[in-house]
């Protein structure tokens, strides 16, 4: 017998886990906008839009501390962050193609270099992903392997039913934890119908295939035709939730400062700057070159996975309409 | 009128409209590209969604064939003119599609010596207005969609062009929405002000979407990129973020066309045609300067003039 959680109970569990002192993360009205923002009870949760940015940064804040310094005495003193005092988080109500994305950067953060920051926040959450039931002509989740359905990367999934309540599929131990420890908001029974998923108007590219052919298309006039037009903004990068370039910086004076990581993009033409002044990547297409290659091979090659989830973020945001489900289609008729 | 009454009326710019520019779009562009008269043509081609538009630089007429005007046209095809994109186009005369915001920012841009009238071929447009974000729609120009810019626009009609494409339909006149806010922010008490610019900036994650697709943010060195040593903290935090916001509205002001393209590109949808506004608002007052379609050889903040108001200077 599938466990039923009901909206109502849903939202009492967000309370419940508020008192707990555990961070509560989910998606929030923000003005405008829809974010994963902290949730300080159930009522401020909104189901049913899509989060103008990924869930990413809970795990890779836009920007965060790793340490500080400052003299004391005439002595640097170097202080690092308590990563300790990071709480114990739940991601609540992240669509599959956010829910999807942690288990793919794993990988490159527990690589040549334990970044123990995401780590840290990695190890000390659960995440708690729903089934998509609408969706716009930027989704292309289905096209890259994922699902309106995907419990990827959830901890526990939840799957709307049509009589407003939610079939609970706990998919790790941690999902099962989260369940046990609040017993009485889930009941044992039978599922309503689902409600009726999104159904994201894209066919499916075959990966592989691009991926073979950019193995062999380093050099392509491809790259002018689409990416002479982009403007090398962060936007795309900072939206996606499976970007993860960051920047690390010193601010403040020498006598007191901070050392700070923060998101970075390869759009962006000092990206690739050497001190030299030589830069490799001396024009945009070959930058936005390097957006499809990292995604779609290079990764792949690494990790054995892909870079996006189809989210479609970056198409609606990029400001000069560069499309990248268009583009991986194109790819496909390419490669045959 | 009020807000209500507006919306029954619609803005009522039937299809036709678009459909006429476009055609008038597409055979100056082959011809100019079949004469040899220019090189290329920088336009608008359809997006694979119906609500978008993307810039292409054109090269053959098969391409000039396929150029559109829709309300999805907002990009400011200025910006490919300059050396922030320098490398993608090729050499020779170079036609470009303009609605009238778009040749301010030429006109500012010949101002600044960055581009010179006679390697252009301006292809301007009577325009109606386009849509204000790229939503999904089904990509009609409706009361809603409406960029804020166009509600207010005094460039409907382009001057000093090549070409000019199509027929301005009837145009109702709309509420002008951010000369309200802009009115509202204004009448603010200064602390409750600053709480809002606060709030706002608080957004901003340094994406720099309003730097890149700016046409006059074409320096090689942004001051807001320099760390050696740094000049503005590049970390997405109040204290960068305020200060990149204030270096960006006073490196613009008397320079900014008014394309909005900065607001419009904005993920975090920071309100910042609003500054710029401010700014010009400003900028008319001190020096009797506004941003319009005539080159002016020096912008006020490059000239220095004994009777200058220096109020400001305190
Ligand atoms: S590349 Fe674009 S569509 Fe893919 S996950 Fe990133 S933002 Fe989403
Ligand atoms: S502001 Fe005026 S010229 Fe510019 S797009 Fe709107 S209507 Fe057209
Ligand atoms: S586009 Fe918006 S979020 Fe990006 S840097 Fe500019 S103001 Fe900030």
């Amino acid at each position: 017998m599938p466990q039923i959680i009901t909206e109502a109970n849903l939202r009492s569990l967000i309370d419940s886990l508020v008192k707990e002192s555990k961070l509560v993360v989910g998606p929030k009205e923000a003005g405008s906008m829809v974010l994963y923002q902290p949730l300080s009870n159930g009522a401020d949760l909104k189901l049913g839009a899509l989060p103008r940015r990924s869930s990413k940064e809970l795990f890779f804040p836009i920007c965060e501390d790793i340490l500080t310094f400052g003299k004391e005495d005439g002595v640097t003193k170097v202080k690092d962050v308590d990563r300790a005092s990071f709480p114990d988080a739940v991601l609540i109500g992240a669509l599959p193609c956010d829910a999807g994305s942690p288990s793919i950067l794993d990988a490159v953060f527990s690589w040549d270099y334990n970044d123990d920051f995401y780590l840290e926040r990695r190890k000390k959450s659960t995440i708690v992903g729903i089934a998509c039931t609408s969706c716009d002509d930027a989704c292309f989740c289905t096209a890259v392997g994922y699902a309106p359905d995907s419990p990827a990367g959830s901890d526990l999934f939840l799957t709307p039913l049509k009589d407003g309540s939610y079939a609970c599929n706990a998919v790790t131990e941690k999902g099962e934890k989260l369940v046990s420890a609040h017993g009485s908001l889930f009941k044992e029974g039978a599922a309503a119908d689902a409600a009726p998923l999104a159904a994201p108007d894209t066919a499916k590219l075959d990966l592989a295939k691009i991926k073979e052919w950019l193995n062999t298309h380093f050099e392509d006039p491809l790259w002018q035709s689409i990416a002479d037009v982009c403007l090398g903004c962060g936007a795309c990068a900072f939206i996606c939730p499976a970007c993860h370039c960051f920047d690390i910086n010193d601010e403040g004076t020498p006598d007191h400062g901070t050392r700070r990581k923060h998101w970075d993009a390869c759009g962006f033409g000092k990206f690739t700057n050497h001190a030299s002044g030589h830069n490799p990547r001396d024009i945009q297409n070959k930058r936005y070159r390097n957006r499809i290659m990292h995604k779609f091979k290079y990764y792949d090659d690494k990790f054995g996975k892909t870079l996006c989830t189809g989210c479609g973020r970056c198409i609606r945001a990029c400001p000069v309409g560069i499309d990248i489900g268009d583009i991986l289609n194109k790819i496909n008729v390419q490669a045959g | 009128m009020n807000a209500k009454a507006q919306k029954a009326k619609g803005c009522g710019i039937e299809p036709a409209y678009y459909d006429a520019v476009t055609q008038a779009i597409r055979s100056e562009a082959v011809k100019v590209l079949k004469e040899g008269a220019v090189s290329a043509v920088i336009g608008y081609l359809p997006g694979r969604r119906k609500s978008a538009a993307v810039p292409a630089v054109v090269t053959t007429e098969e391409e000039a064939g396929r150029l559109i005007f829709s309300p999805a046209c907002v990009n400011n095809l200025s910006l490919y003119l300059t050396k922030a994109k320098k490398g993608i186009l090729p050499g020779g005369k170079i036609g470009i599609v303009a609605k009238g915001c778009d040749l301010r920012a030429l006109a500012g841009l010949m101002g600044e010596s960055q581009i010179k009238r006679d390697d252009l071929f301006i292809i301007g447009i009577n325009c109606a207005g386009v849509q204000g974000a790229v939503a999904a729609g089904n990509g009609q120009l409706t009361e809603a969609s409406i960029a804020k810019k166009c509600r207010e626009c005094t460039a409907h009609t382009p001057e000093g062009v090549d070409f000019v494409a199509g027929t301005l339909p009837h145009l109702d006149g709309l509420t002008p929405l951010e000369a309200e806010e802009l009115a509202r922010i204004e009448a603010m008490p200064q602390a409750e002000r600053w709480a809002y610019w606060k709030e706002q900036f608080s957004r901003c994650i340094r994406c720099m979407a309003c730097r890149q697709v700016c046409p006059f943010c074409y320096c090689e060195q942004c001051l807001c990129d320099k760390n050696r040593p740094q000049a503005v903290e590049s970390s997405p935090r109040p204290a960068g973020n305020t200060a990149w916001h204030i270096v960006r509205a006073m490196h613009l002001a008397g320079r900014c066309a008014g394309c909005a393209e900065c607001e419009r590109s904005c993920p975090m949808d920071i309100p910042l045609n609003l500054l710029n506004r401010r700014m010009a608002q400003e900028l008319k007052e001190l020096y009797d300067y506004e941003a319009s379609m005539a080159p002016q050889e020096k912008g006020p903040l490059n000239q220095y003039k004994e009777d200058d108001d220096q109020s400001f200077i305190k």
